[in-house]
């Protein structure tokens, strides 16, 4: 009776969880958002994600015989949908993918309890890069911060000497658009430009004629974007319409979708955006993916979308994870690793040029290599460029200078341990970088 | 029949006032208490506690606190959003000045600043009424939201903006933060819920209460015949913004465990204006069957669809052909063909979704959610049609019926 009462009450609230893990089976559930009002800039990441694991189960069987299970779980981009994707996939999930800002905050400081890895690749907490502190954590292949330093780098490479410029900041009000802040002031200091933060309210995105007209006011040498979803399409338009200059208009690797400069198409030629990734439709893997997924029927994507930027960066984030779990399997010996497992894999990536042109995957994302200590890799990226059809390559390897900012790093996560207390840290890392 | 109040006679006119005139109300309320305290505790899992048994209690008390107000006092308000928003962020700052502070003390203090903000945006009620209030409390919702973005001491000037609940400790156990277990969470939740549902059902059947319907009903009659329409008023905003406070507190420290302005925006104030319209305006019960239907609904949606229904245990089955009779039962009571038609349809369309399922159809993870806010849409329209005074009334009707069974009227 009793047993019966726990199983009856069980079942009412709604427990009853189908995701049984089966033998041989690795589970990586993505915390996706195909709808709400950031889907249009998330479903070709996660086309490219869920494509690159089913072509690894389609041609390899998976990774090391076991298959990977890339169930989605759907957010909408809203955190309470997020937090209650984590609860119901960490029972048998080897890895968390939170996408979002807000979810990763949320989420963050369970992890360290719960010792689940949580993987954002170039989003989330910039002082993640703090392995010792974030052993969970991981946002490889480059941070915001990173995104920051680069683009001041490449301004004063193609412009000369920032000294007396001005720059304008348009950002997104929110924890993801306030997080460059910390460096972007740091070099306006030490470089001598003026720094103008520009906040976009989450209810302004669509409607940012009050902050162009400030920008016209203010006449910036440059505006550099930190925005999502409906905000870089309305920022991009408004640029247009107030004749602001393209080439001076850059934005952060999630300002850089193909669909919102397709709205402006030849107008919108000379904007550019950092990214580390880049979408070389030549990679053997492209040619794969059309035989093996897309033709097969398997994926949910199209000829267009194949071609921008976010699905390959949507691919290559899957290659992280999946060479992560390879990585870990070789080293433990065995094919159905652990969360503990996995992050033994994270921290110890090394994607050098080779592997990364044997996977098929040449250009299409910089080298780096992670430790326990260092859980970003920094690999840098490049300015990429729109031509008016098409983004392309406008600069060579840009690698961010993380010396700069590496006490800035080391305090701001040593003051998330203390307001977190008691914190768990990696005691036994020795490595310093 | 179950309901039979043959034999309990009321011989004083205190017996006839108590809190539990017929005797299986409180029969019921024992069962619900002992299932709440003991047998939920007892049996769910971290998942269970964090999506539905924690969030229905906080909303349930957000929307009680908004009821107190809007169905009580009949005063309209669009910013419990901001007012949560002000409780969470006074138990912060309290929390982080005085680290020494109870948190169960911290949280329930932290309604005593909502309630002082409260009062000072409700002092626009003393002059306008409806819908003009409702603008003057949108006001509120935006300003406080504004200030929260802005004033970067109330996030201990953290670069990105958002609050981060550290790890509290009650005699040696972690209460709050992520080390916190989800059942210690719960239990103070539970604790604290349970103790302003009891103050608010004693001070709305007191002479607070009575001004405040009286307000409602006629202020001018009200003034007629001698009640301090300011005095009514405003405590009205106190008392509901200080219950409204401490939920919004519970909503980050218990629950969320980090929170960003723009989480305490309008979405928030609508969703627990629905929580109260749904469940019944001018009631407490209300608050909780609301808060069931608009937070724990989609919730067990997704699970069920994303279940194998095949692969369901036995026992879950069983109780779930037991939950759509006895809902047939309930409706059938209560002569509403509409609802014992519904009922069958859902079971009707659970067993072919089932077979469906048998015969290999899967179906993605973001259309379940596009069916689900489908479901709970039609489910809010459904539920008003057939009642229009919410889900308590529902309960009041099918109640009143047991009660005469087998008579019709």
């Amino acid at each position: 009776m009793k047993h019966f009462t726990k199983l009856a009450t069980a079942a009412a609230l709604g427990t009853v969880l189908g995701t049984a893990a089966i033998a041989q089976e690795l589970y990586t559930p993505n915390l996706a958002y195909r709808t709400g009002p950031f889907a249009a800039t998330g479903i070709p990441l996660m086309n490219g994600q869920a494509d690159y694991m089913t072509l690894l189960n389609e041609r390899d069987g998976g990774i090391g015989g076991a298959k990977i299970d890339f169930e989605e779980c759907e957010t909408g981009y809203s955190t309470e949908k997020g937090v209650e994707c984590y609860e119901k996939t960490k029972g048998t999930a080897i890895v968390t993918q939170p996408w979002s800002t807000g979810i990763t905050l949320q989420v963050l400081p369970k992890t360290n309890v719960d010792e689940i890895p949580i993987l954002a690749p170039g989003y989330g907490f910039s002082p993640m890069a703090d392995g010792k502190v974030f052993q969970w954590a991981f946002n490889m292949p480059a941070g915001y911060w990173d995104a920051a330093d680069m683009i001041v780098q490449y301004l004063e490479n193609e412009g000369g000497s920032l000294d007396g410029k001005k720059i304008a900041f348009l950002h997104l009000d929110h924890p993801f658009g306030k997080e460059p802040l910390p460096v972007l002031e740091m070099h306006a200091e030490g470089k001598g430009f003026e720094l103008l933060p520009i906040p976009v309210g989450l209810k302004e995105m669509q409607n940012q004629s009050a902050q162009w007209l400030q920008i016209r006011r203010e006449r910036p040498d440059y505006v550099v974007m930190w925005g999502w979803g409906a905000m870089n399409a309305g920022a991009i338009t408004e640029a247009v319409k107030t004749k602001f200059p393209m080439e001076n208009f850059l934005g952060v690797w999630w300002a850089g979708h193909d669909a919102d400069l397709k709205l402006v198409g030849e107008e919108g030629k000379g904007y550019k955006s950092i990214s580390w990734s880049f979408p070389n439709m030549d990679a053997p893997v492209m040619q794969e993916i059309k035989e093996r997924v897309i033709d097969a029927g398997l994926s949910q994507t199209n000829e267009e979308e194949m071609q921008g930027v976010f699905y390959g960066r949507g691919l290559v984030m899957s290659m992280i994870l999946a060479e992560a779990i390879k990585g870990a399997q070789e080293n433990f010996g065995t094919a159905e690793i652990s969360p503990t497992q996995l992050r033994w894999g994270l921290e110890n990536l090394n994607l050098t040029e080779e592997r990364i042109a044997e996977l098929g995957m040449a250009g299409m994302v910089p080298p780096f290599s992670t430790s326990c200590a260092n859980h970003t890799g920094h690999s840098g990226g490049w300015m990429l460029e729109w031509d008016g059809s098409k983004f392309v390559k406008a600069s060579d390897l840009l690698k961010p200078n993380v010396d700069g900012y590496a006490d800035l790093i080391a305090s701001s996560a040593a003051e998330y341990a203390t307001s977190n207390a008691p914190w768990a840290m990696n005691e036994e890392c020795s490595a310093t970088n | 029949m179950l309901y039979r109040t043959a034999g309990q006679f009321k011989t004083s006119y205190n017996a006839d006032q108590a809190l539990f005139p017929v005797k299986q109300d409180a029969f019921l309320l024992g069962i619900i208490l002992i299932l709440a305290w003991v047998v939920f505790p007892m049996t769910a899992s971290e998942f269970t506690f964090q999506t539905l048994l924690i969030p229905i209690l906080i909303y349930a008390l957000a929307a009680m606190g908004l009821n107190i107000l809007t169905g009580f006092a009949g005063q309209l308000s669009l910013g419990t959003g901001a007012f949560m928003g002000v409780g969470a962020y006074a138990c912060y700052k309290m929390v982080t000045l005085f680290p020494w502070m109870n948190p169960i003390v911290a949280i329930l203090l932290s309604g005593v600043f909502s309630a002082g903000i409260g009062v000072a945006f409700g002092i626009p009620s003393l002059r306008i009424k409806g819908f003009y209030l409702a603008i003057a409390t949108l006001a509120a919702q935006f300003f406080l939201v504004w200030l929260f973005e802005k004033w970067s001491w109330l996030y201990n000037y953290n670069a990105s903006g958002a609050i981060q609940v550290p790890n509290l400790e009650m005699f040696g156990v972690f209460v709050s933060g992520p080390q916190a277990a989800s059942v210690t969470e719960y239990y103070i939740v539970l604790f604290v819920v349970s103790l302003l549902t009891m103050l608010c059902i004693n001070l709305t059947r007191g002479n607070l209460g009575r001004t405040w319907k009286a307000t409602r009903d006629m202020d001018i009659a009200a003034e007629l015949i001698g009640i301090n329409l300011m005095k009514s008023k405003l405590t009205a905003f106190a008392v509901s913004s200080y219950v409204v406070g401490v939920a919004g507190a519970l909503y980050v420290f218990m629950w969320k465990g980090a929170a960003e302005p723009n989480v305490f925006d309008i979405p928030l104030s609508f969703q627990v204006l629905f929580i109260a319209i749904i469940g019944g305006l001018g009631s407490v019960m209300g608050n909780y069957l609301g808060a069931i239907l608009i937070v724990g609904l989609p919730v067990v949606l997704n699970v069920v669809a994303g279940t194998q229904v095949f692969e369901m245990s036995t026992g879950s089955a069983i109780l779930l052909a037991a939950l759509i009779a006895a809902a047939t039962f309930l409706f059938g009571v209560a002569r509403n063909l509409w609802g014992m038609a519904a009922a069958i349809g859902f079971g009707a369309v659970t067993l072919i979704y089932g077979y469906a399922q048998l015969q290999g159809f899967r179906i993605e993870s973001a259309l379940i959610e596009h069916i689900n806010v489908m479901i709970v849409g039609a489910l809010i329209i459904f539920f008003l049609i057939i009642e229009p005074h919410g889900l308590n009334q529902l309960w009041r009707l099918i109640r009143e019926k047991l009660i005469i069974w087998p008579f019709p009227h």
